[in-house]
C-alpha cells in the first residue's frame, strides 16, 4: 500500500508538466475554440514523438506497453494545461483496437495513432444520453460483405478532425445471451456520413452524426457480432477514469490560479488570501480536488493490475463531477468580477470542467450503477473491500 | 502506486480478526460498556495484555523501546481491526510519537515499552477553558525552582484523565515570549500530589452508547493543578519548545484508524441494514432518492479510507507531511457528520430511538451517533482549525 506516485510515474509527470508549460499556454486553447480542427497538428505531433499517444499500446505497434496509470498521468497534465488535443478520444479506441482488434485491425491503425498519423473518436451515445445499451438504435445490418449503418450519434468528440470512428451499433435486439451491440470501426470520410456540430460551453468539437446507408466493411467489425457491449464498456470505464484524471489536473490548476491570486489581490487593506472566509474556501478545493485525484488512481491502478474496475471509475466518476465543478466555481467567486471577464484566462478551464463533468456518464449515472453494486447483490459490504460491479 | 495491502499484510488482518472472534465476549464488552471508557476492567486489560504479547502495539516503533521497526501501515491494520469492535489500539495518541522524536533516552526507555503493554496510559493535557482553538493561549502554568518544577492550573476535556496514568502536559513556562514560544511539555505521573481531577459528563451520558458508536466518551474531566511539584527530568524536548514537540505528535495523532473507521462505519451499517430489513413492506433500499444518496455517502467515504492511506504512506516514506493530516481531518469527521444526518432521514422516527428503547434499531447507534458524530469534528483540532492549517501550511496563505 503506497497511494503517492513512484519516482519513476512522478518523473513521467514532471517531464510532461514541463513540456506543456512549454508548448502550450492557454492562449493556444482560447486560439482553437475558433479553429476549424480545433487542434494544432504540430503540437499534436510532438506529442506522438514524445510517446503520448502510443503510451499504453503494445511494442509491435511503435507503442510503449505502459499501464493505464500512465496514460492517466499524462492526461492530468493535458488537463492542467487544458491542451486542445484530440487525445483522450484517439488512445481510448486505440486501447480498445489492441485489445480486441484482429491483427490486420491493429496493424493498419495503431502504429498509425502511435506516430500522430490518425486520430481516433468513439461514437456511443444517442438522442437519450444515458449509457446504456438499450439505448442504442443505430442499426447495422449484413449485407454481403458489409454492413450497412443508419442512425444517428450525438455528442461525438472531435469529429471534424478524426479519421476513424469507433461506432456501437444494433445488429440485433437484446436476448438472454447478449446485448445486440456490435462495434464497428468507420472511415468519417465515408459516404453516407454526415454531420453537425454542436456548440460546447467548452467550445471545443463536438458533432451529431449522421448515418445514413453508411456501407462498412465486415472486416472492420471489433470483436465478436453483437458482443460489443461488453467491449464499450470497458472502454468508457478507461475513458471514464482518464477524463476523470483529465479533470482533477485542469481543477488543480484552476484552484491554484485563485490561491494566488487570493495571495495577491489587496482589498481592506490586506491581500483576500489573509482572510479565513477565504482561506476555507482554498482548504476546501485543495480537499475536494485531492480527493478526486486520490479516487482516479485508484480506479486506473485497478485497471493496471486487470482488477474489477467499474465501481472505481465510476465512485472517481460521480465524485469529479460534483468537487471539481464546485472547486472551479470557488475559485471564480474568488476572482470576483474578474474571472468573469473574456480577457482573463480563468474561463477557459471552468467552461471546460464543467462541460467535462456531463460527459462519459452524469454523477447520477454513476451514484447509480454504484447504488445497483452496493445494494442489489447478497452479501454484507465492507469499507476497504472491492464491490462488483453489477451492469 | 499500489493500491493493495501487500498478502503478509492480508494475513495479519486475518489474524486480528481471529483473534477478535475468539476473545471478544459478550462479558467483555459489557464491562467495557459498563465502565463507560474505553479499556479497565479485569477483563479488558487481560485483553490488552494478550494484543501487546501479540506484538500488535507500537509495530512501527523502534526494537529497542518495545516496537518492531515495522509498517505504520501494519499497525494501521491491527488498529482498523479494533476499532471496528470499539477499542483503540496500537496509537497511543500524540505522547508516543513525541516522545520518539523528542524524549531522552531514558524517557523513551521508560515511556515506549509501557504503553505497549498497557501499564502506561495517558492523559492529554493541552486544552484549557480559555484555550481550544487557541491552544497556544493556554494558562497553565511551569515555574522552575530549582531540579524541580511547580505547576498550578486548570485543563479541561481531559478524557483519560481518571484512568491514565501520567498526562501529556503542554504549560506556559514563559509567559513574556510570544505564546507559541513560551510553552513547554511535561509528562506528570496523574498520582503526583496536587493534581485532582473532577468528572465532567457528556450528552452521551446516559442510556450508554454502543462500544465504537461516536468519538466523544460519556466521561470527560477537568483536571486541576495546585503546586504540583515535579523533577526537571519529566520535561519532554527543550525548555520553551513545547508548542512544537506537541504539534507534531498531534499531526501524526490525526492520522489514524480510529478516527477513520468511526466516520466511514456507519455508511455499512446502513448499507448493511437496508439490505438486510424493511419497514413492515417498504424496502428502502429500492426507494431511489434513498439509493443515490447512499452511493454518494459510500464515494465520500472511499476518500476518507484513501486520505487515510495517503498519510500512513506519507508516513512509510519518512517524510513530514505539511497539510495531508488535517486534510483528512476536514474530510472525515464532516463526512461522518453527512452520513449520520442523512440516516436519520432514511430511517425517519426509528433514528432517533436510543440504546435500550423498544423498537431500537441496531442497539440505537444511529441515534447515539447523532450526539457523538459532529464531536470528532471538534476535538484534536476542529474543522475549522484543519482549514487555517491546510490554508496556512499547505498552500502558503497569509495569517490574518
Amino acid at each position: 500500500m503506497d497511494v503517492i506516485p513512484n519516482e519513476e510515474e512522478q518523473m513521467v509527470k514532471n517531464l510532461a508538466r514541463e513540456f506543456l508549460e512549454a508548448e502550450c499556454p492557454p492562449s493556444l486553447a482560447r486560439n482553437m475554440e475558433k479553429d476549424d480542427l480545433g487542434y494544432p497538428p504540430e503540437l499534436w505531433k510532438k506529442m506522438a514523438d514524445l510517446g503520448w499517444l502510443g503510451m499504453a499500446l503494445p511494442e509491435e505497434y511503435g507503442g510503449q506497453g505502459l499501464s493505464p496509470t500512465y496514460l492517466g498521468l499524462i492526461m492530468e497534465e493535458i488537463g492542467r494545461s487544458i491542451a486542445p488535443v484530440p487525445a483522450l478520444s484517439t488512445v481510448v479506441p486505440a486501447g480498445t483496437i489492441a485489445q480486441h482488434g484482429t491483427e490486420q485491425q491493429r496493424t493498419n491503425t495503431l502504429p498509425k495513432v502511435s506516430q500522430g498519423n490518425l486520430v481516433l473518436t468513439w461514437a456511443i451515445q444517442e438522442a437519450d444520453p444515458r449509457l446504456l445499451p438499450e439505448n442504442i438504435h443505430l442499426a447495422a445490418t449484413s449485407e454481403s460483405d458489409n454492413y450497412i449503418l443508419t442512425g444517428t450519434k450525438m455528442f461525438v468528440d472531435n469529429f471534424v478532425c478524426a479519421d476513424q470512428v469507433l461506432v456501437a451499433a444494433r445488429t440485433a435486439p437484446e436476448s438472454d445471451l447478449n446485448k445486440g451491440i456490435s462495434l464497428f470501426l468507420v472511415d468519417t470520410n465515408s459516404a453516407g456520413i454526415s454531420s453537425t456540430s454542436l456548440t460546447t460551453l467548452a467550445k471545443d468539437k463536438q458533432s451529431k452524426v449522421y448515418f445514413d446507408q453508411v456501407q462498412v466493411p465486415a472486416i472492420n467489425l471489433i470483436g465478436d457480432l453483437n458482443q460489443g457491449w461488453e467491449i464499450a464498456r470497458e472502454m468508457l470505464d478507461l475513458a471514464t477514469a482518464l477524463i476523470c484524471a483529465q479533470m482533477v489536473g485542469a481543477t488543480r490548476k484552476d484552484a491554484e490560479m485563485a490561491i494566488e491570486y487570493a495571495k495577491n489581490r489587496v482589498a481592506f487593506g490586506r491581500p483576500i488570501g489573509s482572510f479565513q472566509s477565504i482561506q476555507h474556501l482554498c482548504a476546501d478545493m485543495i480537499v475536494w480536488v485531492d480527493g478526486g485525484q486520490l479516487l482516479t488512481y485508484e480506479a486506473l491502478w485497478r485497471m493496471d493490475q486487470s482488477l474489477p474496475a467499474s465501481i472505481e471509475v465510476s465512485q472517481a466518476k460521480a465524485f469529479c463531477n460534483d468537487k471539481c465543478v464546485a472547486t472551479c466555481r470557488t475559485s471564480q467567486t474568488i476572482h470576483g468580477g474578474m474571472g468573469f471577464m473574456m480577457e482573463f484566462d480563468l474561463h477557459l478551464w471552468y467552461r471546460r470542467v464543467t462541460a467535462w463533468s456531463m460527459r462519459l456518464g452524469t454523477s447520477f449515472e454513476h451514484r447509480s450503477r454504484i447504488a445497483r453494486g452496493l445494494l442489489d447483490q447478497p452479501g454484507r459490504v465492507r469499507l476497504g473491500v472491492s464491490i462488483p460491479a453489477l451492469q | 502506486m499500489d493500491f493493495a495491502y501487500t498478502p503478509k499484510q492480508e494475513s495479519l488482518r486475518e489474524e486480528v480478526r481471529q483473534f477478535i472472534a475468539d476473545n471478544i465476549t459478550p462479558e467483555m464488552r459489557e464491562e467495557m460498556e459498563e465502565s463507560g471508557i474505553r479499556r479497565r476492567g479485569p477483563q479488558v486489560d487481560a485483553l490488552y495484555k494478550k494484543i501487546s504479547e501479540n506484538g500488535w502495539i507500537g509495530i512501527s516503533w523502534p526494537e529497542e523501546y518495545g516496537g518492531q521497526d515495522g509498517s505504520r501501515i501494519d499497525q494501521y491494520i491491527v488498529e482498523e481491526e479494533f476499532a471496528r469492535i470499539g477499542i483503540t489500539v496500537g496509537g497511543a495518541g500524540s505522547g508516543a510519537p513525541a516522545i520518539l522524536a523528542a524524549g531522552t533516552e531514558e524517557q523513551k526507555k521508560y515511556f515506549l515499552p509501557g504503553l505497549i503493554n498497557g501499564e502506561i496510559i495517558f492523559a492529554l493535557g493541552f486544552t484549557e477553558p480559555q484555550a481550544g482553538a487557541d491552544l497556544a493561549g493556554l494558562q497553565c502554568r511551569a515555574v522552575r525552582d530549582g531540579d524541580e518544577w511547580v505547576i498550578n492550573g486548570q485543563k479541561m476535556y481531559t478524557t483519560a484523565a481518571h484512568y491514565g496514568t501520567h498526562i501529556y502536559l503542554m504549560a506556559r513556562t514563559d509567559p513574556d515570549a510570544p505564546k507559541h514560544r513560551g510553552i513547554t511539555i511535561f509528562l506528570v505521573p496523574m498520582e503526583t500530589e496536587g493534581i485532582t481531577v473532577r468528572p465532567l459528563w457528556t450528552i452521551q451520558n446516559e442510556p450508554t452508547a454502543p462500544l465504537g458508536t461516536t468519538y466523544g466518551d460519556r466521561r470527560t474531566n477537568e483536571v486541576f493543578f495546585e503546586n504540583v511539584r515535579i523533577p526537571a527530568s519529566y520535561m519532554l524536548g527543550e525548555e520553551n519548545m513545547g508548542w512544537y514537540v506537541g504539534a507534531m505528535g498531534l499531526n501524526l495523532d490525526r492520522v489514524g484508524a480510529s478516527r477513520y473507521l468511526l466516520s466511514v462505519k456507519r455508511d455499512e451499517d446502513i448499507v448493511n441494514w437496508v439490505k438486510e430489513n424493511d419497514l413492515d413492506g417498504y424496502s428502502i433500499s429500492e426507494d431511489p432518492a434513498v439509493r443515490d444518496r447512499l452511493a454518494e455517502l459510500w464515494i465520500e467515504a472511499q476518500v476518507c479510507r484513501l486520505m487515510t492511506m495517503r498519510s500512513m504512506s506519507l508516513v512509510e516514506h519518512g517524510g513530514s507531511f505539511t497539510y495531508e493530516g488535517s486534510a483528512e481531518k476536514v474530510w472525515s469527521p464532516e463526512h461522518g457528520v453527512r452520513t449520520t444526518e442523512t440516516i436519520a432521514q432514511i430511517l425517519g422516527p426509528y433514528a432517533q430511538l436510543l440504546n435500550g428503547s423498544e423498537d431500537a434499531i441496531e442497539d440505537g447507534v444511529f441515534a447515539h451517533n447523532l450526539m457523538g458524530a459532529f464531536q470528532s469534528g471538534i476535538n484534536h483540532g476542529s474543522t475549522q482549525v484543519m482549514r487555517d492549517q491546510v490554508a496556512r501550511r499547505g498552500l502558503g496563505m497569509p495569517r490574518g
